[in-house]
């Protein structure tokens, strides 16, 4: 598995993309407007807001006692998260790709699935399991017959801590892929030359994983820096940004809630043009076909300790989704002080199947899903086409504009579309989508934008250029080049990308609680409104279902992906 | 390209059935914003489609304070017909802001002139006592705190859990009532800040949402708390939560619970047919009798009124409340409570 990006090959490297030419622009300039009006206007204007009364609404934030204490909590969460998470993810990429033991593959398929919990349902989990009065630190407490629970699941650290379970799978993505691309050769040559283990990893593997592993901490400071399920549902009182900006509106000052806006967007914002530099400063020193090999371990030590280290790290990777599934099958009001709920009971789901209210949420989710990542696959092939193969002036922007909503906070693209769209005015550019149906579909398209446009230039960039100039050449018009050249060698990424974008729709929270209509309620909406209720079963009933969806997607996407590779490898080739 | 083709299509047969679900008979929808959870709105959806099957209520279940947040948001497209619940403080905000629109009830002789709106733009349904909860299988009824001063005795420290004050509109009324009493007793506020900041320094946690709350106190998390009447009886007879309550002896803040129309509503005939159908006579002996509402209608006959409601009634001391006095400042109150007290002593 060599990944090898077509600019890091010599030969493809000084091909010259053809210049500008009209239908360039006829193709850029929608694309463009249509970012310009969706992303940076609403955000815009969320700046212009936190200045409505010259610097007033600022100078309250920088005097009030509580939003500078949230600012610090927000930066401390953020870093102890990026610590959590390199120190969980890092060790467990070297032990997945340069290791072979028993229960490697098991190990490697469970490593990711945290990513696939959606938020508020991995934050419901974890309360049930590692709450005061959950079944881990029930079962803790009892097996030592402590009088308190052992520790108790609040403020910083909780939420580190959960950080650390759902976030480290971006390090470890990231760090799994760098290894896989070094060329074992360098290191094989290093030790060669007599340099030892540590001296090779310090001087060899560490400096070329250098790129992977500043990218992968940012993006976990960039979502640690937005997080907003588990501050919101376990922060007991803990001041971050993201909950003071919901807190902030809630009392009617939004002044300043447009400044905490400003300040939280700003500042992730500012770590995403770091990422993108480091991106571009990555070069690829290896472009040889090496395959990975995995060293068995050897000392006999390390041989039991790997698979039972590996077994006690799925049972913790598996437990969140568990205890989703036991709670859903518990009947409410039934658990009290017990360490496992005591009742057990179908009515959960039977009240799901059969009670049609209950079925909106799902429909709405579904659908709300499907139109944005439609839209999200147009715009974004049109876009990483137009970055890929084209050149024109403003390829840059077009570049940053589709990576921006990676970086801006969910609450904070939120606000700023819930202030820009409430009224229709042509001369503001503005519609009237604020309690529509329309406003989640375009949150969730505007939040999928970056995942499948990043995709889809990955697999573009795969694309030798000069096969799209072969194509016009032997006289295929433009719009068979695109069917037939460019959209299958864009599809692996379109495919994956748009998995992505469905998966964080479907389970979308965090812009959701804030401009969900009650007719267009999403899932994850439905979920906190049930345990408003009380229903903890029925919210449990709701996750696995969500839970199921997303498995469905990613069902989905292999299966798309493994009929169309087939089908289309002679025109990639 | 047979695979896109068929791939395609299958996408758009799935969209359109997902769109064609939406679809059904057309009944009127008319939506409700209220805090007073699903058995209740529930109840009445019932009742009310019962006697309008040309209508289908949508009650949205969500706190006081974000029904306020929401009707601001949709200003300039008011999603919900009917907002019915909170505490009159937040309804007083909201008239301000021109947020509801303006219905005289056919029972308005029958309330208190300072339980209802000057203009008609809200009137009182329900009066809400703020008590003293505790958890009943860790704590005994005799040592269970029977005034607000027996909260702070030291063997409660740590075992006190408050749901988070600023959104909540029980805790408010509390903690203004107990300013209040400061400002009545020695002229300024001094001594109640004193007293909520001996309560943050017993608190164990500010909860999120009256849910955590819930199943912290009924898991033993923490044994106390100050919450309202209806919600703990309530969890008490439905959702079986060992909790019990008392009424403080010294007196406690009475919130009278309103409803009201939300301007610019698009069906306001069938809103205030249901504004009308929640406070009739019949509506408010049910609410009191299963959902353990006390009414705001003084012409409800008091033997048409459960037993403990009745009880109750005797033993609530109503606490004096300036309400001007509240409007004007409780906010500020809970500003300073909330930089200057909140987690001071703890």
């Amino acid at each position: 598995m060599q990944q090898v990006r077509g600019r890091d090959v010599g030969a493809v490297a000084n091909h010259q993309p053809p210049t500008t030419s009209s239908y360039t622009w006829l193709l850029a300039l929608p694309v463009l407007l249509l970012l310009v009006w969706s992303v940076v206007y609403p955000n815009a204007s969320v700046i212009a807001g936190s200045f409505g009364e010259g610097l007033r609404y600022w100078r309250e934030f920088v005097s009030s006692p509580t939003d500078r204490e949230a600012l610090r909590t927000t930066i401390v969460i953020a870093v102890g998260s990026v610590i959590a998470a390199t120190a969980v993810g890092v060790p467990l990429a070297f032990l997945l790709t340069r290791f072979e033991f028993r229960g490697r593959r098991v190990l490697s398929v469970v490593a990711t699935l945290p990513a696939a919990l959606p938020p508020l349902v991995g934050v419901v989990a974890f309360l049930f399991l590692y709450g005061e009065s959950g079944v881990v630190t029930r079962g803790v407490q009892s097996l030592f017959r402590m009088d308190h629970a052992p520790w108790t699941l609040n403020g910083a650290g909780a939420i580190i801590f959960v950080h650390a379970y759902t976030m480290y799978v971006y390090v470890f993505l990231f760090v799994s892929a760098g290894l896989e691309r070094l060329d074992q050769s360098l290191d094989e040559a290093a030790a060669g030359l007599g340099a030892s283990r540590a001296r090779r990893l310090r001087r060899v593997t560490l400096p070329l994983l250098t790129p992977a592993l500043a990218g992968s901490m940012l993006l976990v400071f960039m979502s640690a820096l937005g997080s907003f399920s588990a501050p919101y549902i376990f922060g007991g009182g803990l001041r971050v940004l993201s909950t003071q900006i919901i807190a902030s509106k809630l009392n009617g000052a939004m002044g300043l809630a447009y400044v905490e806006t400003t300040v939280l967007a700003v500042g992730a914002v500012a770590a995403l043009l770091l990422l993108r530099w480091f991106e571009r400063r990555r070069t690829y020193a290896v472009s040889s076909k090496g395959t990975i090999a995995r060293a068995p371990l050897h000392s006999p030590f390390a041989r039991t300790l790997a698979p039972v280290l590996g077994v006690a790290l799925v049972v913790v990777l598996i437990l969140p989704h568990a205890m989703v599934v036991l709670v859903s099958f518990a009947r409410d009001g039934t658990w009290t002080t017990q360490v496992l709920p005591p009742d057990y009971t179908l009515d959960n789901f039977r009240r799901l199947a059969t009670d049609s209210d209950l079925w909106v949420p799902i429909r709405n989710s579904v659908s709300m899903t499907a139109i944005a990542t439609v839209l999200d696959v147009v715009v974004c092939f049109v876009a990483a086409y137009l970055i890929v193969l084209r050149r024109f002036r403003g390829k840059w922007l077009l570049g940053l504009l589709v990576a921006l909503p990676w970086a801006i906070p969910g609450t904070a693209i939120a606000i700023g579309l819930a202030s820009t769209f409430d009224r229709n005015s042509l001369a503001g550019a503005q519609l009237l989508l604020v309690g529509t149906f329309w406003i989640l579909p375009l949150a969730y398209f505007v939040r999928g934008v970056p995942l499948v446009s990043s995709a889809t230039e990955g697999s573009l960039r795969q694309m030798d250029p000069s096969l799209e100039d072969a194509a016009r050449g032997l006289g295929a018009s433009w719009w068979l080049t695109i069917r037939r050249v460019v959209l299958p060698a864009a599809r692996p990424g379109l495919v994956a990308g748009a998995m992505l974008a469905a998966i964080t729709a479907v389970g979308e929270f965090v812009a959701s609680i804030v401009l969900f209509t009650h007719a267009n309620r999403p899932i994850s909406v439905e979920i906190l409104s049930q345990l408003r209720d009380f229903a903890f079963g029925t919210a449990a009933a709701y996750s696995v279902l969500l839970i199921v969806l997303v498995l469905a997607i990613t069902l989905l996407a292999r299966w798309a992906e493994g009929r169309w590779s087939r089908t289309e490898t002679v025109v990639i080739q | 390209m047979r695979y896109t083709r068929a791939a395609g299509v299958a996408a758009i047969i799935a969209l359109t059935a997902v769109a064609g679900c939406q679809r059904g008979p057309r009944r009127t929808v008319l939506t409700v914003y209220s805090p007073h959870g699903n058995d209740l709105l529930s109840f009445y959806e019932k009742g009310f489609e019962a006697a309008h099957p040309d209508v289908d209520v949508q009650s949205a279940d969500m706190g006081s304070q974000d029904i306020i947040d929401r009707l601001r948001g949709e200003k300039a497209n008011p999603q919900a017909d009917v907002w019915f619940g909170a505490p009159e403080e937040i309804f007083q905000r909201a008239a301000r802001e021109g947020l509801l629109a303006p219905y005289r009830p056919t029972w308005a002789g029958a309330v208190p002139a300072d339980s209802h709106d000057p203009n008609d733009l809200w009137y009182g349904t329900y009066l809400t006592p703020e008590v003293i909860g505790y958890n009943s299988q860790a704590v005994s009824d005799s040592a269970a705190p029977k005034d607000w001063n027996d909260v702070l005795d030291p063997k409660w420290k740590g075992k006190v859990l408050i749901r988070d004050p600023i959104a909540s509109g029980s805790m408010r009324a509390i903690f203004g009532a107990i300013i209040l009493r400061s400002i009545r007793e020695t002229g300024s506020p001094e001594q109640g800040y004193e007293w909520l900041r001996r309560l943050d320094a017993q608190t164990k946690e500010y909860t999120l949402n009256p849910t955590i709350l819930y199943q912290k106190l009924g898991r033993q998390e923490g044994l106390i708390t100050l919450f309202d009447m209806p919600d703990l009886a309530m969890l008490r007879d439905r959702y079986h939560i060992p909790v019990k309550y008392t009424i403080p002896r010294s007196g406690t803040p009475l919130l009278v619970d309103a409803i009201a129309l939300v301007k610019g509503s698009k069906h306001p005939e069938i809103a205030r047919q249901y504004y009308e159908f929640v406070t009739s006579k019949r509506a408010l002996e049910d609410a009191a009798a299963r959902f353990y509402r006390i009414p705001v209608r003084t012409d409800i006959p008091a033997d048409s009124l459960p037993q403990w409601i009745r009880d109750a009634l005797r033993q609530i001391t109503p606490m004096p409340v300036d309400r001007a006095m509240l409007e004007q400042h409780l906010d500020q109150w809970m500003q300073y409570w909330d930089s200057h007290i909140r987690n001071s002593s703890r």
